[in-house]
């Protein structure tokens, strides 16, 4: 493919980007003693994007041929042009970049097409059999299964030109209870860049499925927190969440050219001294983050990007064109969800560096405060206000872990959450689940860190 | 692409898949339904309040079904060359599996009275420039008239395709369209105070409807942005909220119509199964489905199946009278069809829903509610999450407003908590006034009582 590549921009002066891309996804989902779907998507084509007159011109082809892709490539051209007479801030040159040359072949390739339609299937029913014998009281269990295996290709007429392969299962089970009338649901997923041992390495689908029964059977019981601003320990779960959607869309250097809350903070305090947060291509500390990649959808390698180090804001997240325009190196955060998507500037796998406390100490420490566990959804504001959803809140009372709470909506000021931050366990766990980030198109990203103590607004009674 | 040109693959495209499926059934593969969607457009984004990128594309995808005794096989193909082949691995899939039911079958043809062309040829005289053009105006409305405001992102898209469904079972079906699109999205900004997203978008079926609506959507998410720019922190109280149309419909009336989906009724995880006939909402509430309302964007003549659309009454004075089902769902329920309510596309497995939900206007008057006595919060859009099962939901209020004495409080770090279905009976008041919301759905001003609202600062 890559030669294909090269061949259409042969004749090609000026800058153009060509961006093969095969995905095939697999999905198999069983509830109520059936499998209720099984899906195979396949999706095949080239994203094309020049860079012309000092703006962007992009056009796409489902037809991987020289001669659609060259077509492609002017209509590509035409759209630049027509444009540039209304783009006010022309786009230079785009800087040199660490360029990704060859293949890269991911890891779990071949566990994943080894492994039959069947087994698959046999796994999603088996599980979902199983978890209904667990409680009278649950309704309904649904257990699902899903890859994404998915090839790029990307040359550049300044440089890159590479090849790579990955794959994404993710398993995942949901549950509903009821009782009373009362009907309460609990889930749990995970989802992982890499094969099916990677897949199910800390905890089997069996465990899976038990947790989010117990999730749902156990909230029967519960009621609301108090609301109002509470000392909270985050799980790992919840800290990926908070640094993905409290501090990471805001760094995102388009977003900060667009006038976010981060703007003009490099080199000012942001958190306390124990806030270290990254952005990573590569899972650091164990394998398999969701949302690894080998190289981005401009052809760059990734970096390991240190977002705050000791509390103070040290870099945004760039792309080709924002790098060029704060004058540092592209970070390789640009991202493409399909062939026909342009890359937006997107997160990887984004953490929070381990401290020194243990769990342990932490609750102990706690006088009065709430264990938040689950992540569910969240979204993050221009102001830095973001919002998180949780699964289950334990109230902490004296240093114990007491009663269990109906897990409700955690918001805050992102900077105001980090400056909060008082103690950062020794634990780590990458645990987004099988979590996508939404920004105008789906991207698979992980996050993850420490248990972490602090400060936030809980919704409640 | 101009009308002639899709005319002519949909013609064409239509042999094709009637030629493949024929050859399917001659293969002994029974039951296959293609579901084809069509589009080609051209676009125009913004980015900090410049054009940001210019693209064209054009893809056609297939949706795949293939049903044997009583299994189901589902695949998604961009690929035309290769469909018979997808069709069989579709038919792999189906054989794949162990837990047959009979009621998992495709539907028998059924006629479509409402035929829907929704193409205006004017729309074949657009292009790029027309987009940049209108680029160009949104542009200088910021800078003349919004100069605090930074618009994050925008695109302007010119839509045109089409939608054919073809079964085995001999539905053939097809509607083409055409739409002129546009949305904004960005925040107040004035030196270091920063104020919430917000977002707003309009589509028209003619350059002229679409410049009408487009300059009263910029308009509005203007107003929206600088009045979030300036809010602050509040305390907390119990009381009522002011829901204007697009928090009724993307957050409070979700929840419900989520429960009336036929699957959600079969798994047992919806509150309102077996409450048909029951008072469920207060007597002030009456909502029906209208996808036959030709005039409005999204009025289609068929569903996901290929079976006709039809208007229904949803809620009629609080009183719960239909649900929304598919053939499969219908079957389950023990219904000889179903309701014309399969949702989704190319993309997506039939599912069960709404087309065109309609809520009818109350008696109030919406500028009352501003001047009401003690404490009102105006909930613009919560960012937050719900639970379809428990009708739980919970966010915090962007550009949301304290009402009280008559003055309007930009607030923030405020959070809201309640349940759905509780909420149904807490209505108060529904205004006269409206506004059509996806140019599709109309939806009035709501106002309800007896809210937990959580602030930042102590009480």
């Amino acid at each position: 493919m890559r030669d294909l590549l090269k061949e259409c921009l042969s004749e090609e002066s000026g800058f153009v980007e060509l961006r093969y891309h095969h995905k095939e996804s697999r999905s198999f989902f069983a509830e109520r003693g059936r499998v209720e779907s099984t899906a195979l998507r396949k999706r095949t084509g080239v994203g094309v994007r020049v860079l012309e007159s000092g703006t962007w011109g992009f056009a796409s082809t489902s037809e991987v041929t020289k001669a659609s892709i060259q077509n492609a490539i002017q209509i590509a051209k035409k759209a630049a042009r027509l444009s540039s007479a209304l783009r006010k801030d022309k786009i230079p040159n785009l800087p040199k970049a660490n360029f990704a040359v060859g293949d890269f072949i991911g890891r779990g390739i071949e566990d994943f097409r080894s492994r039959s339609v069947e087994e698959k299937l046999k796994m999603v029913l088996d599980i979902q059999n199983e978890a209904t014998k667990q409680s009278a009281k649950l309704q309904s269990v649904g257990c699902g299964y899903s890859e994404i295996y998915e090839e790029k290709a990307i040359v550049t007429t300044d440089g890159a030109d590479s090849f790579f392969s990955l794959v994404r299962p993710e398993f995942r089970v949901s549950a509903v209870a009821k009782e009373d009338g009362k009907l309460e649901s609990g889930s749990h997923s995970i989802g992982v860049t890499g094969g099916w041992d990677c897949l199910f390495r800390n905890q089997s689908p069996s465990q899976i499925s038990e947790e989010a029964c117990k999730t749902a059977v156990d909230l029967l019981s519960s009621e609301l927190p108090l609301g109002g601003l509470s000392t909270v320990i985050l799980s790992p779960s919840i800290v990926g969440l908070l640094v993905h959607e409290a501090i990471g869309h805001t760094v995102e250097a388009d977003f900060v050219l667009s006038g976010s809350v981060a703007q003009g903070k490099i080199g000012h305090r942001v958190g306390s001294d124990l806030v270290t947060l990254c952005d990573s291509g590569s899972s650091e500390f164990y394998e398999g983050a969701g949302g690894t990649i080998p190289v981005d959808d401009e052809g760059v390698i990734p970096t390991n990007t240190v977002i705050i180090k000791n509390g103070i804001l040290s870099s945004y997240l760039h792309n080709r064109e924002t790098a060029e325009r704060f004058g540092v190196a592209p970070t390789g955060s640009a991202r493409a969800w399909e062939y026909g998507d342009v890359p937006l500037i997107r997160m990887r796998n984004t953490f929070l560096l381990p401290g020194d406390s243990s769990l342990e100490e932490m609750i102990a420490n706690t006088k009065d405060g709430y264990y938040l566990d689950g992540a569910k959804n969240g979204q993050a504001d221009a102001t830095g206000e973001f919002m998180f959803a949780v699964q289950k809140a334990y109230r902490i009372q004296n240093g114990k872990i007491t009663n269990l709470l109906k897990g409700v909506t955690v918001s805050g000021l992102a900077f105001d959450v980090l400056q909060n931050v008082d103690m950062v366990s020794k634990e780590f766990k990458w645990d987004l689940g099988s979590g996508h980030c939404g920004k105008g198109q789906p991207a698979k990203v992980d996050a993850g860190g420490p248990y972490v103590r602090t400060k936030v607004l809980l919704g409640g009674k | 692409m101009d009308r002639g040109a899709i005319e002519k693959r949909l013609s064409d495209q239509k042999d094709l898949l009637t030629n493949l499926i024929s050859k399917a059934k001659s293969n002994g593969i029974e039951q296959v339904e293609i579901y084809s969607s069509y589009g080609y457009s051209e676009d125009v984004s913004l980015e900090k309040n410049d054009l940001n990128n210019c693209t064209a594309t054009e893809e056609n995808m297939f949706g795949i079904r293939v049903i044997h005794e009583g299994n189901q096989g589902f695949l998604i193909s961009n690929h035309i060359p290769s469909l018979y082949t997808s069709i069989e691995e579709a038919y792999q899939l189906a054989k794949s599996q162990s837990t047959p039911d009979p009621d998992l079958v495709l539907p028998e043809t059924r006629p479509i009275t409402n035929q829907f062309d929704t193409y205006d040829s004017s729309l074949d005289t657009i292009g790029i420039e027309d987009l940049v053009s209108f680029a160009k105006e949104a542009l200088g409305w910021r800078s003349d008239l919004y100069d605090k405001i930074n618009i994050d992102s925008g695109d302007f898209s010119l839509n045109k395709g089409y939608k054919l469904i073809v079964s085995s079972k001999g539905v053939m079906a097809h509607e083409l369209g055409a739409e002129l699109s546009a949305s904004v999205m960005g925040m107040g900004v004035d030196g270091d105070l920063v104020g919430s997203f917000d977002y707003d978008s309009a589509s028209g079926f003619t350059k002229d409807q679409f410049k009408t609506l487009w300059k009263k959507a910029f308009h509005n998410f203007g107003d929206k942005c600088m009045g979030a720019l300036y809010a602050k922190p509040t305390t907390g109280f119990q009381g009522k909220v002011l829901l204007p149309p697009d928090a009724v419909y993307s957050f409070f009336l979700g929840l419900f119509i989520g429960s009336l989906n036929g699957t959600s009724l079969r798994k047992g995880k919806s509150k309102m199964a077996g409450k048909i006939g029951e008072k469920v909402a207060s007597s002030l509430l009456s909502i029906w489905d209208d996808p036959t309302n030709k005039g409005f964007m999204g009025s289609t003549g068929f569903d996901r199946e290929g079976m006709p659309t039809s208007f229904k009454k949803v809620l009629t004075e609080g009183v719960l009278e239909s649900y929304f089902y598919n053939t499969y769902e219908a079957k389950k329920a023990k219904l000889p069809i179903s309701n014309g309510c399969a949702t989704g596309g190319a993309q997506s497995l039939p599912g069960c829903g709404p087309k065109q939900l309609q809520i009818a206007p109350g008696n109030a008057n919406k500028d009352e509610f501003f001047k009401l006595p003690g404490k009102t919060l105006f909930v613009n859009r919560i960012s937050g999450t719900k639970d379809g099962a428990s009708g739980d939901f919970s966010g915090v209020v962007k550009g949301g407003y304290l009402l009280e004495g008559g003055e309007k409080i930009p607030v923030r770090e405020v959070q809201i908590v309640g349940n759905a279905f509780d909420a149904l009976n807490q209505i108060e008041a529904i205004a006269k006034e409206g506004e059509l919301i996806g140019e599709s759905s109309f939806v009035p001003y709501m106002l309800l009582d007896g809210f937990t609202i959580t602030g930042v600062m102590e009480n």
